[in-house]
């Protein structure tokens, strides 16, 4: 799959674009080189998860679940909680490197949300933080430099031979963290299971979670125009003629209004709606690509249909995120693919276009809705191997990077320090300041985070909206089975060999191929590796 | 000695009567003198302008859309040309914090120091390689030669770290201070320099120093003025460096306008939702911020270009 199509799905997104090469050359003098035969099962049965202890004190004004919908709060505490009383460091100094969104923060000197938080660590944390776009190259440098920080970001490719790499020289964290060891951490505590099967690899946990919201969704609709067509709740479309029909009655060329229109045909959307498994499906130990199956060639051929008739934008398959919201926000398109996250921010989607809503699923080619779970975590954070009293310091740090909604913490590593960064307003709500922005993307929560939990201050209406759609979409939640485990064919060659079938599906839905290419296509990646892969992952579910 | 020059048009003038005149010059000067046609200098005068509009409009898309609101931008599918309600809040906004105006001041130190020392390094490496030496130049030219090709990104990595430069602006300089291409376009320019007045400063008592001073580097104000340009303009956007080798508190600007322009065209649905695109109206403007150090630079040095290079020093 091209990088476009596999958009929903973060690790699987990273795999595919393809960093092997240097990866590879970079980590040479670890164990594996890509090359590593022995495999060992890693799913989350294989080991004892942390006890899950919820956190106390705070009653959310909507109500999660142990499934994973979020919380959701309309104000902060007017009162948070300090959560951790005693600083885990007593001045030692560690290092992390970890990725960055955005523009860097102030630095050190200048940033009194940074000297806060080290204050309450008690020691410091020297950060290096790149794009998503440049962590590869970053990571597998300084990896081959031999200068591993304490704390290293595990994206879930960057690193090909991630088994050999835990096993040579991360820590496994098994006897801190499972069952009630974890009890000494009580913010990791209050973490999920959901987010700690993530973190499982070769039978051990060997990474802290940084949770998220569980699924990406299935993009925003404009909820103004399709109520002009009669829609007013996605998730009551009988079926794909429906959805044709409705798509046929947004369009108008004419007026420059298409029904959809997104980069790489938003596929994601369209493999939800048809059932296509969340890349793998695992059926009495059998696995089975996505690729593979019929449903995959019923939504192309669904969205080669749609494009040909004229619904989707043309020329939308090429655009950039920018051109993609901006077609959005002007109502080119009234409806696109983009994740669940993006909708919730105080410059989201429910804010800069106001008729937009979460894409709510329907069962197009019959059976039961579908909202893949490919937003469980952002990533995961593993731990230089050390002696056991420093390990316990970083889990530490860990524990307060933790720390949940409602907590004095929590108010501090999201919006800074009260004055220089926010001020409160009569609900007890942080206003951010000038400054604001320039000392809170220091990139804590790309270290480790808690469970998510819905707020966004002045948006009531917003945040119910987002719960809404949470709460209907994680009961329908579908798990890609090879998450935790480990292929060496696939970290090694996995995104060569999908490619031809990526071009091979965008080709046929533009129009300038057949179906017969693309089952053509998927035939070669089966005999190129794929069926290489597939044994190697059943055999990794029995070990 | 020496005689005023003779001008050749009005000997041919007095010779020949002026009509003949003109009509000899025609035959016998090349087209490209001919005066062209008022038909053919409006032609001209067209496609120029058309290239000018071509390269300079869009300039004026950037800085009409880093004027411009967000609404306005999404109205006109991202590039507004002329701003109906003109705004500076995406100027306001990045120079608030002070992270973009740190960044821009980082870059033109990097460059100025950068520029300056690579400029001499290769100067004076060139005109060494440039004077026979005993033996040749056989090993000298060879590390030269090696020096054509990248290490590639590990091994100088591990050179970087070794030399305990990670972390420091050395770092951004160091390693890309000496271009084994452009030592060699300065060195082919002082070979070609005649080798009579190198033999004149000698026997007026010059050493190598003050040949290069006082001979070379006068001659070569255009070789120099172009390799400082390529200089500089591979210090003000380097960013690969950047990232390798320092941290987010020691970015130049490029780094920083990077981390803007990789939010607005990421396509992970998940990764590009940590972060909302910033406003295409904020990376317009921080585009404008990165291109005015530059283009006020740039026309001051154009000049060297078209210089001469010899002027006359050669006397008896």
């Amino acid at each position: 799959m091209s990088i476009r199509e596999i958009a929903t799905d973060r690790r699987t997104f990273l795999k595919y674009v393809g960093f092997g090469a240097l990866s590879v050359a970079a980590v040479g003098s670890l164990a594996g080189c890509g090359t590593r035969t022995e495999l060992k099962a890693s799913g989350a049965g294989s080991v004892k998860m942390p006890t899950f202890l919820a956190s106390e004190g705070l009653t959310p004004d909507l109500k999660g679940t142990a499934e994973g919908v979020p919380s959701a709060f309309f104000n902060y505490p007017k009162n948070p909680v300090r959560s951790v009383k005693t600083p885990p460091l007593k001045g030692e100094t560690f290092s992390a490197i970890t990725n960055i969104f955005g523009p860097p923060p102030n630095g050190r000197d200048k940033n009194p949300a940074w000297q806060e938080i080290e204050k309450r660590l008690g020691g410091k944390l020297d950060i290096t933080a790149v794009s998503a776009d440049d962590f590869a190259t970053k990571i597998n440098t300084t990896l081959a430099g031999n200068d591993i920080p304490d704390m290293i970001l595990d994206d879930g490719a960057s690193i090909p031979d991630i088994i050999g790499f835990l096993q040579a020289k991360c820590q496994d964290l098994t006897k801190f963290l499972s069952g009630d060891a974890v009890k000494d951490y009580p913010n990791l505590a209050a973490i999920p299971s959901l987010y700690w099967e993530q973190t499982v690899r070769d039978g051990k946990i060997y990474a802290l979670p940084i949770p998220r919201g569980g699924t990406a969704g299935l993009g925003f609709y404009n909820a103004k125009r399709y109520a002009d067509v009669g829609v007013t709740d996605t998730s009551k479309i009988k079926d794909a003629d429906e959805y044709l029909s409705i798509m046929k009655e947004l369009t108008d060329a004419k007026a420059n209004r298409w029904a959809f229109g997104s980069t790489s045909y938003g596929l994601a959307t369209f493999f939800q709606l048809f059932g296509v498994p969340n890349q793998w499906r695992e059926e009495k130990g059998k696995m089975t690509f996505q690729i593979e199956t019929d449903e995959y060639l019923e939504a192309i051929s669904f969205v080669a249909k749609a494009a040909k008739a004229g619904y989707i934008m043309p020329g939308s398959d090429g655009w950039t995120k920018s051109q993609m919201v901006n077609a959005f926000t002007n109502g080119q398109v009234a409806q696109i693919y983009d994740g669940l996250p993006g909708y919730f921010k105080a410059d989201g989607y429910a804010v800069t276009v106001p008729d937009s809503a979460p894409f709510l699923p329907f069962a197009a080619g019959g059976g039961k809705p579908q909202a893949n779970l490919d937003n469980i975590v952002f990533a995961t954070t593993m731990i230089k191997k050390n002696d056991d009293a420093s390990v316990k310091k970083l889990l530490g740090i860990a524990n307060l990077l933790a720390a949940p909604f409602g907590t004095e913490e929590y108010l501090l590593i999201n919006y800074g320090v009260e004055g220089a960064d926010y001020t409160r307003d009569g609900n007890g709500n942080p206003v951010p300041t000038a400054n604001a922005l320039a000392d809170t993307t220091v990139p804590w929560r790309y270290l480790t985070a808690p469970a998510p939990a819905l707020y966004l201050p002045g948006h009531d209406d917003v945040i119910r909206k987002t719960h809404e759609a949470y709460a209907a979409m994680i009961p329908l939640g579908v798990a890609n089975p090879a998450a935790t485990l480990f292929s060496p064919t696939d970290a090694s060659k996995g995104n060569t060999i999908r490619q031809p079938v990526s071009d091979a599906t965008q080709d046929y839905i533009s129009g300038r191929k057949t179906l017969d290419d693309v089952k053509a296509a998927i035939k070669a990646w089966k005999s190129a590796g794929g069926d290489a892969i597939r044994k190697e992952y059943e055999k990794a579910l029995k070990a | 000695m020496g005689s005023t020059p003779v001008s050749t048009e009005s000997t041919t003038v007095v010779r020949l009567g002026r009509q003949r005149a003109r009509d000899y010059r025609a035959r016998t000067r090349p087209v490209w003198m001919e005066k062209p046609s008022f038909a053919m200098q409006g032609l001209k005068g067209l496609v120029l302008l058309l290239v000018c509009v071509a390269v300079i409009y869009p300039f004026l898309v950037v800085i009409g859309t880093s004027l411009s609101t967000q609404q306005e931008i999404a109205a006109n599918n991202g590039f507004v040309l002329i701003p109906m309600h003109p705004t500076l809040e995406a100027y306001r906004t990045i120079l608030s914090g002070g992270i973009v105006t740190e960044a821009l001041f980082r870059s033109i130190g990097i460059t100025l120091v950068g520029t300056a020392l690579s400029v001499t390094l290769t100067v004076m490496m060139a005109y060494g390689l440039s004077r026979r030496i005993m033996g040749g130049n056989f090993f000298l030219m060879t590390a030269l030669l090696t020096m054509l090709f990248s290490p590639g990104i590990i091994p100088t990595f591990l050179v970087v770290k070794e030399l305990g430069l990670l972390g420091t602006f050395a770092a951004l300089i160091l390693p890309t201070a000496l271009s084994a291409f452009n030592l060699i376009i300065i060195r082919s320019f002082f070979m070609n320099v005649p080798s009579e007045l190198v033999e004149a400063a000698r026997l007026d008592g010059a050493g190598d120093i003050r040949i290069l001073w006082n001979v070379m580097l006068p001659l070569s104000k255009a070789v120099i003025a172009v390799i400082g340009l390529f200089y500089a303009v591979g210090y003000w956007n380097m960013f690969f460096n950047a990232m390798l080798y320092v941290d987010s508190d020691k970015w130049p600007l490029a780094m920083v306008l990077r981390q803007y322009v990789l939010l607005g065209s990421s396509i992970d649905a998940n990764t590009g939702a940590e972060i909302a695109a910033p406003s295409q109206a904020i990376q317009m403007a921080v585009v404008v911020i990165s291109l005015v150090p530059i283009l006020s630079v740039y026309p001051f040095l154009q000049k060297y270009f078209t210089k001469g290079v010899l002027t006359g020093a050669v006397k008896g």
